[in-house]
């Protein structure tokens, strides 16, 4: 086990910049996930911790050590592939041995290790088949079994769930956390998938065109998206954005916008005062914006926006309403399925000033401090 | 309606017969001398020399008399044991070259690649009958001439072509992530190499090497010009040579037969191999 320390990282691939000078630090035992859009850069990254690619500038520290040039295989880590790279000509034993045997580790140790990795990862059985004769999720467990009886300082998953259906992508995320509880391991995991990213991580990295965006615990980053990248990207369906302007009254504080003027939460005003009358890019998650019956349901933090609805989408246990407001801009929000909503219907729906995201329209920048928690 | 189905309908019959016809104007073209030469290396001499009356289509006494005298003859032997010591140390010298030339060349992208590749089959750009003078000359220099090695490597260097073409896709066909998966399990560039990637390119290789076999086996030009006057060096396609004008003509067919038993045999099993290689090459 090790922490995992990168300094100023770069990466060029000829003229493109794919690693921009990226800082991130990881803790011993720590599931980092690094979430990013396609071609962002993250299994770059991965594959320089792995030792696959070179860096052109910056340093790589595992463990205290500076591993910028040392080869892949005396850097002792394991990775799992997307494609999972099982040897096609050797059976499950010999691939879960594989690495074992080039440490040349006694006989019988060996057989201790492959039975506790086949056990854990309930492999039984299977020892003699060929990779082909096997499942795609057996195939996506030999490939960390093969990697965790290595007993590697940092396990490296490069998208390892991408190939599985949906319901088989739920049990492994279980295993996968299980499997970090029991060995404790460091796991540095790339994906695209921001719900493997935020239901198995302990922090994620956002990255955007090789630098990280945000770097945080999965709540943070959800509820304190730090740049608009951030916000857009974290979140599904995503977040809906506004051109504002901010008005202060009183003690009060509200963002004049398309749809509206949207209180703020009054423990805000302090924050924005000195930036009254400065335009804003206003975020607001779909499921901020709901359908209340009752008026006594609603808080005093609420604003009441008119929508006339232009689309319902079902999604199973809620539906997505696209609503138009009086000039037109689109407001994506959740409802409940009890009640059936149809295309052409007006509805008014109440904005929940507590969770109103600002952002600076230059910078793109959050414009509420990082400790300042929604 | 399935058309395929109705044969009744005349424009299908029509169409049939003319498939047919095509495809057994192909067979006899290319059927008709393999008969001809198994006809008559099992042929009486009575079925050869018919004194003016038309040659039978079929043996009248089919006997494996000229094949006895053949196995008998220490001559056959010779030639026989040199074709295969050649053929054999061919193999091994292109498959020793040409196999990390392959291996280098479809998997880094080294400088100058396509320079190479095109260095590499300019060799089988002349034809042989051209280009076999220099090369002859240039061995009489080097003391090449009349001697096994100068053979083997004349044949090597029509093979290595080939091999490194046909080894290069078999490597291009083992992805890319099992050998880094192998390196990152610990494994340097060489155990990588031989318990992933030899492994998994053994098909590709395979065809190689029997093509390698086949190419040594079968060259005229070259073993001809180069064991010029050393009747004990001769092969088997030397051997064929010298019974052009023998007479009656079931020696040279059984020594034909003889010859081309091991090319028909290995083509068959490698065809498979030959044709995933190019095609695997092309997709590049």
């Amino acid at each position: 086990m090790a922490s995992v320390e990168l300094k100023s990282l770069t990466k060029r691939f000829g003229r493109h910049q794919v690693v921009d000078r990226l800082d991130l630090s990881i803790e011993d035992g720590e599931f980092v996930t690094l979430l990013g859009p396609s071609g962002c850069g993250k299994t770059t990254l991965l594959r320089m911790i792995a030792g696959l690619e070179t860096p052109d500038g910056g340093d790589i520290i595992i463990g205290g050590r500076r591993y910028n040039f040392l080869p892949a295989q005396r850097r002792n880590l394991a990775m799992v592939f997307q494609s999972y790279a099982l040897f096609p000509h050797m059976s499950v034993r010999r691939n879960i041995l594989f690495g074992l045997k080039l440490k040349k580790i006694s006989a019988a140790l060996m057989e201790e290790k492959l039975a506790w990795v086949v056990n854990l990862l309930a492999l039984g059985g299977l020892e003699d088949r060929l990779p082909v004769q096997i499942s795609g999720g057996q195939r996506q467990r030999v490939a960390l079994a093969r990697a965790l009886v290595l007993d590697p300082d940092v396990l490296l998953l490069d998208e390892p769930l991408s190939n599985l259906d949906a319901a088989l992508r739920e049990t492994a995320i279980e295993e996968l956390k299980h499997i970090h509880n029991v060995v404790g391991k460091t796991i540095i995991y790339v994906t695209h998938n921001q719900i493997e990213a935020m239901t198995m991580s302990q922090r994620i990295a956002l990255i955007n065109n090789g630098r990280i965006e945000q770097y945080d615990t999965p709540k943070r980053i959800y509820d304190h998206p730090s740049t608009v990248f951030t916000a857009q990207f974290i979140g599904s369906p995503p977040m809906n954005f506004f051109d504002g302007q901010i008005v202060i009254a009183g003690k009060g504080s509200a963002i004049e916008t398309p749809i509206g003027s949207l209180k703020m939460k009054r423990d805000r005003t302090a924050q924005i005062q000195s930036m009254a009358g400065n335009n804003v890019l206003v975020g607001i998650r779909p499921h901020n914006i709901y359908f209340v019956n009752h008026v006594a349901q609603r808080r005093h933090t609420d604003t009441i926006v008119e929508l006339s609805i232009e689309l319902v989408e079902n999604m199973g246990d809620r539906s997505l309403i696209i609503g138009k407001s009086a000039d037109g801009t689109a407001v994506r929000f959740m409802v409940n399925r009890d009640e059936e909503w149809h295309p052409g219907r007006k509805m008014s729906v109440c904005v929940d000033g507590r969770c109103i995201h600002l952002f600076d329209p230059s910078l793109r920048l959050n414009i509420f401090s990082r400790d300042d928690t929604i | 309606m399935d058309r395929t189905v109705s044969i009744a309908s005349p424009m299908a019959f029509s169409k049939r017969l003319l498939w047919i016809a095509g495809i057994a104007l192909g067979l006899l073209f290319v059927l008709g001398p393999v008969y001809l030469l198994v006809k008559y290396s099992i042929s009486d001499i009575a079925s050869i020399n018919t004194g003016g009356k038309p040659v039978p289509v079929w043996p009248v006494h089919p006997t494996f008399d000229v094949y006895r005298y053949l196995f008998s003859d220490h001559q056959f032997y010779s030639v026989l044991g040199n074709s295969l010591f050649i053929a054999l140390l061919t193999v091994l010298c292109s498959m020793v070259l040409g196999v990390p030339a392959a291996y280098v060349l479809g998997r880094y992208a080294i400088p100058g690649r396509r320079i190479f590749l095109l260095a590499i089959i300019s060799v089988r750009l002349f034809p042989d009958i051209a280009s076999v003078i220099p090369i002859v000359e240039f061995f009489i220099r080097i003391g090449a001439h009349q001697t096994y090695w100068g053979v083997i490597l004349a044949h090597t260097l029509l093979a290595l072509p080939y091999v490194i073409f046909i080894g290069m896709s078999a490597f291009e066909g083992v992805p890319r992530e099992l050998e880094e998966q192998s390196r990152v399990m610990g494994a340097n560039r060489f155990q990588s190499f031989r318990s992933i990637l030899l492994p998994l390119a053994v098909p590709g290789l395979a065809a190689a090497a029997i093509y390698t076999f086949l190419l040594s086996w079968d060259e005229f030009i070259f073993v001809y010009f180069l064991t010029f006057g050393r009747q004990e060096m001769f092969t088997l396609t030397l051997y064929l040579n010298g019974l052009r004008y023998a007479e009656p003509q079931n020696l040279l067919a059984a020594t034909s037969v003889c010859l081309s038993i091991p090319v028909v045999v290995f083509s068959m099993a490698v065809q498979r191999y030959m044709i995933t290689g190019i095609s695997a090459g092309s997709v590049k």
